[in-house]
């Protein structure tokens, strides 16, 4: 099994050293600095890559007519498929999911889809027959820590940049109209998550933000606290070494103003991406309902 | 009889079973259950019922670590746990995040380094769930490896709060309930805690905090806050309750020996 060479002992003590004597980070930031996030949308709609340092996350988001679940009649279905493949890090390998693997996708789906982001009543097209499955891929293209955070802002920009085909329904029959021919619609976003990850150092007095793959290595805990711009949407302390109740509390109020910086910036570069298409001659009307058909 | 806890929390200030909000469901725990196990417990928190093995400390094989010993969980959650029998996989993401949450708590918390090169295993068996999965087998597992007898500066104690947010404008103040049931955990906003005992003059510390619910950040009496406060009472109840467990069983020991 592949695994992620150990920092060796004298890099380890060095990073600890440096944060707990001078609160130095090994690429000179702040505690509390993200690394530069960078976000570009493909030439697809709905395909987003965030780089945040060396960090590197591409989602498409993709969507496809099916049959609604037994069960939830009136919802459509989303999923969020993860894949951490060796192109991301020598450590990662192709088959059964890691632990580690398996708590991001279980974070993203928290984060995401059952903080209802989505609202997939939205999808059902006709109740019990045919509703809209929309999925979203995360490939891990480069892995130097902070994937949790990359990953769901990737996803995000990807879901609010996205359109579906328009559909009519008439009596039993249904059409779904191609992209030349009707204006494609975006999916309905009730709002958006940030996943803010903390590592903690020094039995939890230290806090960093944004920890790449060598501080990732050496810290004792980490928390994943997921917010929107007014709500926490999801907390995960998966153990690590206990951390003190005031730091956890003061932790949410950074979560929050951390992702209100965030989705500010990812709204800017939504718009002038769609404002550029919008020359180019390609449909992209932000809100629905405004659409000039023809 | 109400079907849920928000529309009539508010005038009856009792919950669906008829607890006050600050209430716990009788805990039953006991130690050395099993006897052919390294250490074993029983605990019963309400409906919920919870059987922890521990295998270990011993030779950990192929064990990479050589200055601490490796905590590993296996969770086994029987089909006629809940109403509708149903069988959860092992591949089951949710069961797979919970047992990566059990070992990463002890394995920050036990004084692995006593043991080098070795494994110790937690084997949960959940026999009947009703709501509190998580704090029920991390409250199993700490007990299980005192009888196993694995070195550690204080017992590790879970619980769940959650907190009943008015709909209407009557009640303006978001109420805290503590250990919730099924059918609250379905229903309210709540949070997952466990906190093992800070040195002398510190709080309580916190090892596992997992929510799955949105919750609206306030100024003024902040919810989660509140929740987070309720949890850390509830905790240290829980830890009393178990420690007098423990107590208990060790004067039983010395008796038997005399």
């Amino acid at each position: 099994m592949p695994r992620i060479a150990d920092v060796s002992n004298v890099e380890k003590n060095f990073i600890l050293e440096a944060l707990t004597s001078s609160k130095l980070r090994l690429d000179g930031r702040q505690l509390d600095q993200y690394r530069s996030i960078d976000l570009t949308y493909g030439q697809q709609l709905g395909n987003a890559t965030v780089t945040l340092g060396k960090t590197k996350v591409n989602v498409q988001i993709s969507a496809e007519v099916t049959k609604p679940s037994e069960e939830r009649k009136f919802d459509g279905i989303f999923t969020i498929t993860t894949e951490l493949s060796p192109i991301a890090s020598p450590g990662f390998e192709i088959g059964r999911p890691t632990e580690q693997e398996v708590l991001l996708s279980r974070i993203l789906e928290k984060a995401i889809r059952r903080s209802r982001a989505i609202d997939t009543e939205s999808l059902c097209i006709v109740a019990g027959q045919k509703c809209w499955s929309v999925r979203a891929d995360v490939h891990v293209l480069d892995f130097d820590g902070g994937l949790t955070d990359a990953c769901c802002i990737a996803t995000m920009a990807a879901l609010h940049h996205f359109r579906r085909p328009e559909v009519s329904v008439e009596g039993e029959r249904v059409t779904i109209h191609t992209m030349a021919e009707r204006v494609p619609v975006p999916l309905s976003i009730l709002h958006s998550p940030i996943c803010v990850t903390f590592s903690f150092y020094a039995d939890g007095e230290l806090v960093l933000l944004d920890a790449t793959a060598k501080e990732e290595q050496v810290r004792e805990a980490e928390m994943v606290v997921t917010a929107n711009d007014f709500e926490i949407c999801q907390i995960a302390k998966h153990g690590g070494k206990p951390v003190d109740p005031a730091i956890v509390v003061k932790c949410f109020q950074v979560a929050i103003s951390k992702a209100r910086e965030m989705n500010k910036s990812m709204r800017a570069r939504l718009t002038a991406d769609l404002a550029k298409r919008d020359i180019r001659g390609q449909s992209a009307e932000n809100e629905r309902g405004e659409a000039p058909i023809g | 009889m109400p079907l849920d806890t928000t529309s009539t929390y508010s005038t009856t200030l009792l919950r669906l079973d008829g607890r006050r909000w600050n209430e716990l469901r009788k805990i039953s725990a006991s130690i050395s259950t099993q006897p052919t196990a390294d250490g074993s417990s029983l605990v019963t928190t309400g409906n919920t019922s919870v059987v922890c093995t521990i295998t270990g400390p011993r030779e950990g094989r192929g064990q990479g670590d050589r200055t601490n010993a490796i905590v590993d969980t296996d969770i086994n959650i029987a089909p006629f746990a809940q109403l509708d029998r149903r069988r959860v996989g092992r591949t089951d993401k949710r069961v797979q995040e919970l047992q990566t949450t059990i070992s990463q708590a002890f394995q920050a918390h036990l004084f692995t380094h006593l043991y080098p090169r070795s494994s110790i295993l937690i084997s949960l068996t959940v026999l009947s769930l009703d709501g509190g999965l998580l704090s029920t087998c991390l409250n199993a597992a700490s007990i299980a490896l005192i009888d196993a007898g694995v070195p550690m500066p204080s017992i590790l104690a879970s619980i769940t709060t959650g907190t009943i947010i008015p709909t209407d404008n009557s009640l303006s103040r978001p109420e805290p309930v503590l250990d919730l049931n099924n059918a609250e955990e379905v229903e309210l906003p709540f949070m997952n805690l466990a906190t093992v005992r800070g040195q002398t003059g510190s709080e309580d510390q916190i090892s596992v905090l997992l929510m799955e619910t949105r919750v609206q950040m306030s100024e003024a009496n902040n919810p989660l806050e509140i929740m987070l406060r309720i949890g850390l009472d509830g905790c240290a109840q829980v830890r009393s309750h178990l420690e007098e467990v423990i107590r208990r069983h060790g004067r039983r020991m010395t008796q038997g020996r005399r």
